[in-house]
């Protein structure tokens, strides 16, 4: 029975996801948001009770290639299926109220679901071509959604942004591929766990760096890593509330997720030899981040930007290949899927409001005209600086932790340096953040927006689906010990240590 | 240990449910607030009553054990003497904020957050007072950071307001960073997050101490206002007073100095860092105190002056006397609260506050007169105040290291600290005769009516004042202040004991009232205006030395235009090479599709060609 | 007879063919000069079945299939130059450039 329990997680959202397709359409329509919410809770259900047993499922799929249908959950993967499907029955729960402008909301429900079950593959795949197969599988529905209900407010439009987007994914997926068959031919498998335990055994040191090289590459792309980054802020940007917040939430993820579960055990001697250059780019990553946030005008490219900068941490914990690095950037990970899936939130809430983003339209005074909106803006923002008690804290801690003392065969001197860089690029997050707030909470607000009747605060509806979020930005802050004791050991495992 | 719980949880709940449920429930705001800080002193004293019953104190617990993959931390806590007496103080300053605050914020429309903030503010403060875990120190240690931040904003419609929260958070933040990695060093060289682990097995090489105690150094600068940390300071004074009282008088910055005595057995272990510490310390303290002696802002004069007395307490630990660092702390936490909380009385009366637009306060404020009388006299070292005993209790350690040295601090740092403080005791003399005069006494010069403040205003006041009075007295009583002042273990009580020399209270008390005299003397030939307005150096006072403007044009501005590159750079170049790509495979497909002509007998031969390419390849290679 | 010279015949019957096939410019001399290719492979097959004594007498076999497979592909060979002859009033190759890559 427990073998079922990981392909009912993925066939929920497909089979609700189909059933819309197959629905009248006027009927649809109307019950398009409350079947959505209904099914991913069923998922999120289904998902808590497999977070807690733990189950796995292997069966052959086409015995001809060795490929197996190999489904699995472990301490890292667990918070990143809860935070998916959590992320995406909150979305479905806000698009109960709050419509998209564009309407057919039946077609945006769909994809949703089909996303999920994209995303949730990629976490629960223990097969390298399958997890590739649900790598891709995110793709296409994305890419609808910024198409078709995502705005114009980038240069170039909507449709150019989800292009950038598609075609940038695309390119890094098909190296990957090749690095994927590169691996499963010379070690004669495509099983992770198999791969994992081998710690690259059997793989040449040549063989070993190109395969990192080519799957790093497809996982740097959607990590973002500098400068691969391009497609990321005209894509958060367009794209509407829903898709930013799953963009930024779960999509962001899955890249370095594939790093830690499948470039770092499989391919070790590879690992070291490219995590300098990785940790470089990280580190660049953050500063560049942070400097562009500064200068920003548009409120949800900031956020956009930030995320460059955090998922900049996650990779140089990474590259520091110690368990303690690698923790931190699993934590940095789940933090900053919850963080900025809030700031994504709010953001959006605030730009359905006023009809624009640019900071110096909104002017400030965002406490005065909307306390609790306002009030939520500053968590999040405090949060996202790192703030000690809020869920972003450990997972940053950790990461310079683990930089200060890198694996051995890393340059120490070298990580020092960028862990002091880093360091600089949290002090660059807290003024921009920090910025931000002054800019658009505080102060005075202008008197077209005094006068709007239609300015709402947030609905208790909107407080009800963000609610869950802010508990968790505060649990995870005040009792890191969850997270890490579930990920420890495995990381510990999967790095090749003694647990 | 249950006390520390209570003093821990107490505000910490008040918050929560001050932030939760203060709009919705108005009246409930205040109780909620004072109660819990209530609890908290009351758990303070009862664990400062155990100091003096049975002293010396020392509890330890530990709640969790978090694993990182590398060294685990816990949720280490710790009771001892040290803690007790700084929570204790902090417990009292807090209650005697809140109780003002009821009658200064009075209709002040977001007062349930303003309270809420407060509590949690001293929640922060008491984790990092009892924190036995560097970890939990440093979120104690931040929390405050950030709620100084959202207080110093209170009155976010103020342009001020909003610049003096951005400098205090963003300064401070940088050097939280550098005392993020001051914690990473300490905790690989001992291989523990833990502090009792720390200071018990200590560091191993000199070098190793020196790197640690040197990046701790940064947090402390920062938090403490230190130079070249400290022009958050003066700015964050656009708060509401009661806040600067709280928190950028007794607390918040007092919190570099407490981890300084809690990690000083590591410090002891690096000579090097307690020299630059020793420099640092004279550059604030006389620095600091001509700054103040070119301020117009009654407010901004305490800040610089807050700057230049934590630099007494720095300069205390630099050579080597923790004792004489915590009782200094201790009476500064008294006397600066209450010369804030007056303050605030004057300028809650009066409307401003510029020292310009006031004077002649003397009869028509006369508790308030009183009160602050006894704080700038504590402020100035005259006996029989506090600050009295306590500065001579810094400048005594400073003449006991400079004479015969004491192991670890270098001579000359001493003779540095005996010298520069005392310059400054005559420069800190001058400047508080200046506040007095120009404030209470000669003729009323604004125009606003002036009356005594309201009882909830008062009585904070006298409260804080009796400590600035006896508080010295009793850190003299044999025995008492080593019990407060150290972590318990029997070693330590028997080395804390204060050096008071006679020779240099002497010389100390002569410069004070030198001070005091010329100030004296400049205002009484005219008694309207500013007593330093005829200082050549007076520019250079009031702009404290320019160190703001050196910031902007060395630091702000450079950013700022990096960032601007950074964002052209991303739009044109980075979007650019994509757009590039782009471009280049279409090129190449048009390129490629030259070959396409139409004919078929162009690509007939062609077939040709390759054919026999590949039957020459054939039978050559084959 | 000597094996070389069918095989010479048929070189150069093809060559004269290749010839035609690339550098003529009427469609129909274009197959003229395949037909003349095929029946050049034709001498070279029933050359090497002979020299080659094969029991099957798979060359002459072979042979007989590409006469067949030439006269059908012929046939439909002149239709298509008759209808784009019907057509446009020319039967030259160099006007026939449709699948030329406009520039465009």
């Amino acid at each position: 029975m427990r073998e079922l329990l990981l392909p009912l997680l993925l066939a929920v959202p497909l089979v609700g996801s189909l059933v819309l397709l197959v629905a009248p359409p006027r009927r649809a329509e109307r019950l398009a948001a409350p079947f959505g919410t209904g099914v991913a809770l069923v998922t999120f259900v289904v998902a808590v009770v497999a977070a807690a047993t733990f189950p796995e499922t292997d069966v052959p799929w086409v015995p001809s290639l060795g490929l197996r249908l190999h489904l699995g959950i472990d301490g890292i993967s667990a918070p990143l299926v809860l935070l998916t499907s959590g992320l995406t029955a909150l979305c479905m729960a806000y698009l109960l109220r709050i419509r998209p402008e564009a309407g057919r909301l039946r077609a945006l429900v769909g994809l949703l679901l089909l996303l999920e079950v994209g995303m949730l593959g990629t976490f629960v795949a223990l097969d390298l071509l399958l997890f590739f197969v649900f790598f891709e599988v995110v793709l296409v529905p994305m890419w609808l959604v910024i198409a078709q209900w995502g705005d114009d407010s980038v240069p170039g439009g909507r449709r150019r942004a989800a292009d950038v987007f598609i075609l940038f994914t695309l390119l890094g997926s098909v190296v990957m591929l090749l690095g994927i068959l590169l691996v499963g031919l010379e070690a004669g498998t495509f099983d992770m766990v198999e791969l994992a335990e081998r710690q690259g055994a059997g793989l040449s040191r040549g063989v070993q760096v190109l395969a990192f090289l080519a799957l790093g590459l497809g996982f740097a792309v959607k990590t973002p890593m500098w400068p691969l980054h391009t497609w990321l802020p005209d894509a958060h940007t367009a794209a509407p509330t829903v898709g930013s917040v799953l963009l930024a939430g779960v999509l962001l993820k899955m890249g370095t997720y594939g790093f830690v579960r499948i470039a770092l055990p499989i391919v070790p001697e590879g690992a070291e030899v490219v995590a300098p250059w990785l940790g470089a780019l990280a580190v660049v990553g953050i500063v560049y981040g942070s400097l562009a946030c500064l200068a920003q005008r548009d409120l949800k490219r900031l956020i956009a930007f930030s995320s460059i900068g955090h998922m900049g941490f996650v990779l140089l914990g990474i590259s520091t290949l110690t368990p303690v690095g690698v923790n931190g950037a699993l934590y940095a990970n789940i933090a900053h899927g919850l963080i900025t899936g809030l700031l994504f939130f709010l953001v959006g809430a605030i730009k359905d409001r006023h009809h624009t983003a640019q900071i110096e339209v909104l002017g400030g005074g965002l406490y005065e005209r909307m306390p609790r909106l306002g009030a939520l803006l500053a968590f999040g923002a405090v949060a996202s600086v790192g703030l000690p008690g809020l869920a972003g804290f450990w997972g940053e801690m950790l990461v310079l932790l683990g930089a200060f003392d890198p694996a051995d065969p890393l340059p120490r001197g070298y990580y020092l340096v960028l862990m002091a860089v880093a360091g600089v690029g949290v002090v660059l997050t807290t003024t921009y953040f920090v910025r931000l707030l002054r800019r658009v909470t505080q102060g005075t607000s202008f008197q077209a927006w005094r006068d709007a009747v239609l300015l709402r605060d947030a609905s208790p509806h909107e407080l009800l689906v963000w609610a869950p979020v802010v508990v968790l930005v505060l649990v995870l802050g005040l009792w890191p010990g969850w997270l890490l004791d579930a990920s420890d050991p495995v990381v510990r495992a999967l790095l090749g240590g003694a647990p | 240990m249950t006390a520390v719980y209570v003093a821990l949880a107490a505000p910490f709940l008040a918050a929560l449910l001050g932030l939760l449920g203060g709009r919705r429930w108005p009246g409930l705001v205040v109780p909620v607030a004072v109660g819990g800080t209530t609890a908290a002193l009351v758990a303070a004293s009862v664990l400062g009553g155990r100091v003096v019953l049975d002293a010396p104190l020392s509890l330890r617990v530990q709640l969790a054990d978090v694993p990182t993959g590398g060294p685990p931390f816990g949720i280490d806590l710790r009771a001892d003497g040290l803690a007790a007496m700084v929570s204790v103080a902090v417990c009292v300053v807090a209650l005697c904020v809140q109780v003002y605050s009821t009658a200064y914020l009075k209709g002040d429309p977001r007062y349930s957050s303003y309270a809420a903030l407060v509590s949690l503010f001293t929640a922060a403060m008491l984790l990092v007072v009892f924190a036995d875990d560097l970890m939990v120190l440093l979120v104690g240690w931040e929390v405050m950071g950030v709620c100084s931040y959202f207080l110093i904003g209170h009155h976010w419609e103020q342009e001020a307001a909003r610049a003096g929260a951005v400098k205090a958070f963003v300064v401070t933040r940088l050097g939280d960073v550098g005392f993020l990695f001051g914690i990473f060093a300490l905790v690989r060289a001992v291989g523990s997050f833990s502090i009792d682990e720390v200071v018990r097995s200590g560091v191993g090489t000199e070098r190793t101490a020196t790197v640690a105690t040197l990046l701790l150094l940064c947090g402390v600068v920062g938090k403490s206002a230190q130079f070249p940390l400290h022009t958050w300071l003066p700015d964050a004074m656009a708060g509401p007073t009661p806040i600067s009282a709280l928190i950028h008088a007794a607390t918040m910055v007092a919190a570099g100095i407490y981890l300084v005595v809690r990690l000083f057995d590591v410090f002891l272990q690096a000579p090097t860092t307690l020299a630059v510490m020793a420099v640092i310390a004279c550059i604030t303290m006389l620095g600091g105190a001509l700054a103040a002696l070119g301020q117009d802002d009654i407010k901004r004069v305490l800040a610089y002056s807050t700057v230049s007395q934590l630099a007494y307490m720095l300069a205390a630990l630099s050579v080597g006397s923790a004792v004489a660092a915590n009782f200094h702390l201790l009476t500064h936490a008294a006397f600066k609260a209450l010369l804030f909380l007056a303050a605030g009385s004057v300028i809650h009366a009066v409307g401003t506050n510029l020292m310009p637009d006031m004077g002649g306060l003397r009869r028509l404020m006369p508790v308030t007169f009183l009160t602050m009388t006894v704080g700038l006299a504590a402020l100035a070292g005259l006996p029989p105040f506090a600050g009295f005993f306590s500065k001579e209790a810094v400048l005594g350690a400073a003449e006991e290291t400079a004479r015969h040295g004491n192991g670890v601090a270098a001579a000359w740092t001493g003779w540095l600290v005996l010298v520069v403080g005392l310059i400054t005791v005559a420069v800190t003399a001058a400047y508080v005769t200046r506040l007095w005069l120009m404030t209470f006494l000669g003729d009323r010069r604004g125009a606003a009516a002036a009356h005594e403040s309201g009882p909830a205003m008062r009585w904070p006041l006298l409260a804080l004042a009796v400590p600035s009075v006896l508080l010295g007295i009793v850190g003299l009583r044999d025995g008492w202040l080593p019990r407060w002042a150290t972590r318990g273990d029997a070693g330590e009580v028997a080395q804390a004991s204060l050096h008071v020399g006679l020779a240099t209270s002497g010389v100390s008390v002569l410069l004070a009232v030198a001070g005091a005299a010329a100030m004296w003397l400049a205002w009484r030939r005219n008694p309207a205006a500013d007593p330093t307005a005829a200082l050549r150096a007076r520019p250079a006072f009031e702009r404290a030395f320019w160190v703001d403007e050196m910031y902007d044009r060395g630091v702000v501005g450079p950013v700022r235009g990096m960032a601007r590159a950074v964002l052209r750079a991303d739009d044109e170049v980075v979007t650019g090479a994509v757009r590039g790509t782009g471009r280049g495979a279409t090129g190449l497909g048009r390129l490629v599709s030259l070959s396409q002509q139409g004919n078929v007998q162009t690509y007939l031969t062609g077939l040709l060609a390759g054919v026999l390419l590949l039957a020459l390849g054939v039978v050559t290679l084959t | 007879m000597p094996l070389l010279m069918p095989v010479l015949l048929a070189g150069l019957l093809f060559c004269i063919g290749v010839y035609g096939v690339l550098a003529r410019r009427n469609a129909i001399l274009v197959l003229m000069s395949v037909e003349l290719m095929l029946n050049a492979v034709n001498i070279n097959l029933v050359a090497f079945d002979v020299w080659l004594r094969d029991e099957l007498l798979a060359g002459q076999v072979f042979t007989l299939f590409v006469i067949t497979i030439a006269a059908a592909e012929v046939g439909l060979g002149l239709a298509i130059v008759l209808l784009v002859f019907r057509n446009r009033a020319t039967s030259s190759l160099d006007e026939m450039t449709e699948l030329r890559e406009d520039a465009a």
